[in-house]
């Protein structure tokens, strides 16, 4: 990645994280709201193939888990797993569906909170299973779905596309 | 074509390998509390950095969202208001019958000595934002260190306690509320007192309160009040929940007790902190 490159990914990760820590977290239903900040490691993963979802998934969880109560650390965790693994996960696909981005988000989405949920009881918190997952599920799964298109845009417009991919980069932008 | 795609791919799995031991190195400093001093400092910084930011985005979205809100909501707005006069008229009736009460109260007190939380110092506060992550139960205030709170200390509302400051940092705090499923305080009920701990159980849920012998002398109602007893968390007297339902089966070493927070937690607008420490 180019000095340029590295400047607009800052850029993204705070915009997000602005956008989720302003104004997302106001938006509540059933207790939970929308997380945008998994979708950063989710886009970067599938725009710019594993390794790069794992290093902003890992950025994009330590500048979350800044402002966040429960263990420091746990999302940049969550965060770099989520997007190595939807990288690996999206290789070899073809692109050439405009639903893909939207179930891929939506079910990397459900797996990072299921994740995120197991380490957390992992860590001596079991209520974050039976307590907070299902209303957190049902919320930002959905709005994920929703999201998944202008975040993947906003993403792909600093991360540069996996050398795999580079002959698909009209399907994505 | 092989030779190429193996140091790309020996590169990934190291990215990956150190970006994980990374994160569990974190996790494992913060859990055991040796990085909390660094983390904590790295963290109130980056609160007292991105305040002006939240607060300058508050000011705009805020009345936007409250104009689509009272549009939509505009009839139950209006019945709300006339439910809240009626409550508030209740209320001034019950304080001038009170007062005599309490005038009686005061002498029992200076006989008994008992310590009551109106000797202590609070600051009020606004609560600007609701629970940051989705796995916890907790709300940010607009005081924070610049205003004297600090970690620890008791938050009540309303009509009891709302939970204990977590965070804080120059111009704002995190409490949790006690509904949040790390959250215990010493409670005490009945008379003579027995005492129990009431532990949290999620968002909008009851609290479940432990260590209620099977048989004990309850009611539905009863208001469960901080214990204070020594070293406790939360000074004595402060209203925490009333009871909704208990039960018990022959074989069971314990009552099954359910209570309902005494504050209004999802309607809280200003709360205030308690100039308190544990074990003070």
């Amino acid at each position: 990645m180019t000095t340029a490159d590295v400047s607009r990914s800052t850029i993204v990760v705070f915009v997000l994280f602005a956008i989720q820590y302003t104004l997302l977290d106001s938006v509540r239903v059933l207790g939970a709201h929308p997380d945008i900040m998994l979708l950063l490691p989710v886009s970067a993963g599938y725009v710019g193939g594993p390794e790069r979802g794992a290093v902003f998934g890992f950025a994009g969880g330590l500048v979350a888990d800044l402002f966040l109560p429960t263990t420091f650390g746990l999302s940049a965790l969550v965060g770099c797993l989520l997007g190595y693994g939807v990288g690996l996960a999206t290789e070899g696909l073809v692109r050439s569906s405009w639903w893909l981005p939207v179930v891929v988000a939506a079910a990397a989405t459900a797996t990072g909170l299921v994740a995120y949920a197991i380490l957390g009881s992992l860590l001596g918190e079991p209520k974050q299973l039976t307590v907070f997952l299902t209303p957190a599920l049902s919320v930002a799964t959905p709005a994920a779905a929703i999201l998944a298109i202008p975040v993947l845009r906003l993403v792909a417009w600093a991360v540069p596309p996996a050398p795999s991919r580079a002959h698909q980069v009209g399907s994505i932008r | 074509m092989a030779r190429r795609r193996r140091p790309r791919r020996s590169r990934r799995s190291l990215t990956i390998v150190l970006l994980v031991l990374a994160s569990i190195t974190i996790i494992t400093l913060d859990y055991r509390g040796g990085g909390h001093g660094a983390i904590s400092a790295v963290k109130r910084a980056a609160h007292d950095t991105f305040s002006p930011v939240q607060r300058g985005v508050d000011a705009v979205v805020r009345p936007i969202g409250s104009f689509f809100a009272g549009a939509v909501h505009y009839g139950a707005l209006q019945q709300q208001n006339a439910k809240l006069r009626a409550e508030i008229g209740d209320l001034e009736r019950r304080v001038l019958e009170g007062s005599a009460t309490r005038q009686e109260l005061e002498q029992l007190e200076q006989l008994e000595h008992l310590p009551w939380i109106d000797g202590i110092q609070t600051v009020t506060g606004e609560v600007v934002g609701l629970n940051t992550s989705n796995f916890a139960a907790t709300i940010q205030l607009n005081v924070g260190t610049s205003s004297g709170v600090d970690e620890g200390m008791p938050v009540v509302g309303g009509a009891g306690l709302v939970g204990q400051v977590i965070e804080a940092w120059k111009s704002g705090s995190t409490v949790r509320l006690v509904t949040d499923p790390r959250f215990a305080v010493s409670v005490r009920f009945g008379s003579p007192a027995g005492y129990a701990l009431a532990l949290g159980e999620g968002v909008s849920k009851a609290l479940a309160v432990q260590y209620v012998a099977p048989g004990a002398s309850l009611h539905r109602g009863e208001v469960l009040m901080t214990s204070g007893l020594q070293n406790a968390s939360f000074p004595s007297d402060i209203p925490v929940a009333t009871i909704t339902s208990f039960s018990s089966t022959p074989s069971s070493t314990q009552e099954a007790v359910s209570a309902k927070p005494v504050a209004d937690l999802p309607a809280l607008q200003y709360v205030d902190v308690m100039l308190w420490y544990p074990g003070q």
